[in-house]
């Protein structure tokens, strides 16, 4: 099933491809073996080399950002029935022993979505594909939460704002109107919902006063309510329509409401009384036996997020076959 | 390709309240409507989640634009104005007061329990008052787009509110009003088959952080409006500035007869945006003050904007009776 990652332009996108790209190796081939993860060549590639260079204690390069056209990967989770299955049943295909999320990501200032803001007109695939997500991964970026107004940062994030509060609406849009298509039909469907997540990328870039006047600490809470309340203050004020259009989506008859929001950080090195020149490096941990040299990152936050959409993937399969089996009835009544 | 009628009720499957707006050149009209969108941003963001709203697809793309101007500091300018032509929207609150919408907020926020609004900014008419000043008719376009509107915002702009002579009496806004007055009078007589119809009349003093002090003066009225809490008061208030000004409305919303389309009683609304005293030679900037701890907004009265919502949410409840 789609889901979509959308970010601005420098919004840390490739970073937290490649930190993500780290987490799920070592998540990925712990000892339970009930997540894999899979990437089109050409995305491994580049989500590797990200990895590598971070692993040197290098963000990734103007370069190879550029070479980012389309990048996607696929995440599969052990059905909870197959994994108790023996195992030499569980590996056989005809089990379909994973339920999977097919992820691509979208620079949102890109030609194509700035076309279909403009015209409404989904003509293109990567449209067509990115309004099919189910899930949609938001990236804010938390170097551009300033509170001076006429900062070119604070104009960014205004519009920043204003673009994806739109996409969201498209997305909504997009899923009732097929909605409607199916209930006219004569078809029952069960109401459109959209699995929303939010990643505040750059966390460690944050302003302390920000956080400070928002009465917050630097430390992202466990509880996810209480994760909820963090985040909702700070996209409270920094992207108010996205936050306004997602809860919005349930009285345009898409329910929007299972946020989930990440923290996305990783840690560089400072100099005391000093100001970095050119680009900083990357701390690394130290080597230990379960692995070591790796980027100093919030491991635990993209385990979260790996995690959150277990649950997800395993319902939407259903979902998806169901709507399948509506579209063939559809085709048979006007056939 | 999305269809460009995201709302059931745009296709007109449900009875939707079609709002008209009217208003003179440089009244505030496009400024209004991105207050509104502003305001509606501020409380469906707010912690309490209390209220809830949607846009079209097919408004976003406009009123964002307008929104980001406002929140930057700036007055929408021609080509933002140019754009915004219709917002459509759907709202759900779950405050009490708010007529259908609140009697059925158990159901927490979902279609069923929201309404949608299509406001229509009346820009021939505005292309009317320019060109003709002298017609005493109303233009054929002008009529077709007002007359299946369930409600008529008036925008009176503040600062052309002006004492008649010494003794205390306002001057009538003279052509403005009697344009207003013939829209009435010519929707009222194409829908005199209409039964049970009524037609919202509302009227926004806009831009009212400049009224001239001198006007109040005469009309011995406070500086500030009433808090729009106070419904008597701050009605009371918005009717002493408008009867006088807009007499020939006035007369028009009162003689509704007993048959066809009626006039309900109007309501009243202040708007107004703070600014700065601009620099020699630079565009005005509008004033952003603290909106919480830490974000920004244009220095508006977001309460009475969310009254005007109010008011819309009853209006989509008569309409569906």
């Amino acid at each position: 099933m789609p889901c979509a990652l959308l970010g601005d332009r420098a919004s840390g996108k490739t970073t937290f491809l490649g930190l993500l790209y780290s987490a799920q190796v070592k998540y990925g081939t712990g000892v339970q073996d009930d997540f894999r993860f899979h990437a089109p060549i050409q995305s491994l590639n580049i989500m590797s080399a990200v990895y590598e260079g971070m692993k040197d204690g290098r963000f990734p390069s103007a370069t190879l950002k550029e070479e980012i056209t389309e990048l996607g990967f696929v995440f599969g989770y052990l059905r909870k029935v197959v994994g108790k299955l023996p195992y030499y049943i569980r590996q056989q295909n005809w089990v379909h022993p994973f339920s999977t999320l097919r992820f691509s990501a979208y620079d949102v200032s890109g030609e194509d979505i700035e076309e279909f803001i403009e015209t409404g007109i989904a003509s293109r695939p990567l449209i067509q594909q990115l309004l099919k997500s189910v899930v949609v991964c938001v990236l804010v970026d938390c170097s551009k939460m300033t509170t001076e107004i006429d900062t070119p940062a604070y104009k960014k994030m205004l519009r920043y704002d204003s673009t994806v509060a739109k996409l969201l609406v498209s997305f909504q849009t997009y899923k009732k109107q097929e909605y409607d298509r199916l209930k006219d039909s004569g078809v029952r469907a069960d109401s459109p919902k959209i699995y929303p997540v939010f990643v505040l990328s750059k966390f460690d870039t944050l302003r302390d006063d920000v956080l400070a006047r928002l009465g917050l600490h630097r430390g992202f809470p466990d509880n996810n309510r209480a994760r909820k309340e963090y985040a909702e203050a700070l996209l409270r004020v920094f992207v108010p329509q996205t936050l306004s259009q997602i809860r919005g989506g349930k009285v345009a008859g898409v329910s929007m409401d299972k946020s989930a929001y990440f923290l996305s950080w990783v840690r560089t090195e400072t100099h005391e009384g000093m100001d970095p020149v050119g680009q900083s490096k990357i701390v690394r941990t130290g080597f230990a036996p379960e692995g070591g040299g790796e980027p100093d990152f919030s491991y635990d936050e993209y385990v979260n997020f790996i995690e959150h959409f277990r649950d997800i993937a395993h319902k939407i399969p259903d979902e998806i076959l169901e709507a399948e089996r509506f579209q063939a009835q559809v085709m048979a009544r006007s056939a | 390709m999305l269809r460009r009628e995201g709302y059931p009720e745009l296709r007109g499957r449900e009875p939707m309240p079609r709002v008209v707006i009217v208003g003179d050149q440089n009244s505030g009209k496009t400024t209004f409507l991105g207050l509104l969108y502003a305001a509606q941003v501020k409380f469906g963001s707010d912690k309490a989640d209390g209220f809830r709203f949607h846009a079209a697809f097919e408004s976003l793309d406009e009123i964002s634009g307008v929104f980001q101007r406002l929140m930057s500091g700036s007055f929408p300018d021609a080509a933002t104005k140019e754009g915004v032509r219709e917002i459509a929207f759907r709202l759900s609150h779950r405050r009490t007061g708010l007529g259908i919408l609140s009697h059925r907020r158990s159901r927490g926020s979902s279609p069923e329990s929201s309404a949608s609004f299509q406001l229509i900014l009346l820009k021939s008419f505005e292309d009317e008052m320019a060109r003709s000043r002298e017609r005493g008719s109303v233009d054929q376009r002008t009529l077709s787009s007002a007359l299946t509107g369930d409600a008529i915002v008036i925008m009176v702009d503040a600062t052309s509110l002006a004492a008649a002579d010494e003794e205390g009496e306002l001057a009538p806004l003279g052509k403005y009003d009697e344009a207003v007055a013939s829209l009435l009078m010519a929707v009222q007589r194409s829908r005199d088959q209409a039964q049970d119809k009524f037609l919202h009349p509302i009227f926004v003093l806009s831009k009212f952080d400049r009224v001239d002090p001198e006007v109040l003066r005469r009309v011995d009225l406070d500086a500030d409006p009433p808090d729009v809490s106070k419904k008597g008061p701050h009605a009371e208030y918005a009717k002493r500035l408008v009867d006088p000004s807009m007499p020939k409305t006035m007369a028009a919303i009162r003689s509704g007869g007993r048959r066809g389309l009626q006039f309900a009683t109007p309501s009243y609304f202040f708007s107004w945006v703070r600014t700065d005293e601009p620099a020699p030679g630079r565009d005005e900037r509008l004033r952003l003050r603290r909106r919480g701890a830490v974000g920004w907004e244009p220095d508006y009265p977001s309460d009475e904007y969310l009254a005007f919502l109010e008011c819309l949410a009853g209006i989509a409840a008569d309409t569906r009776a």
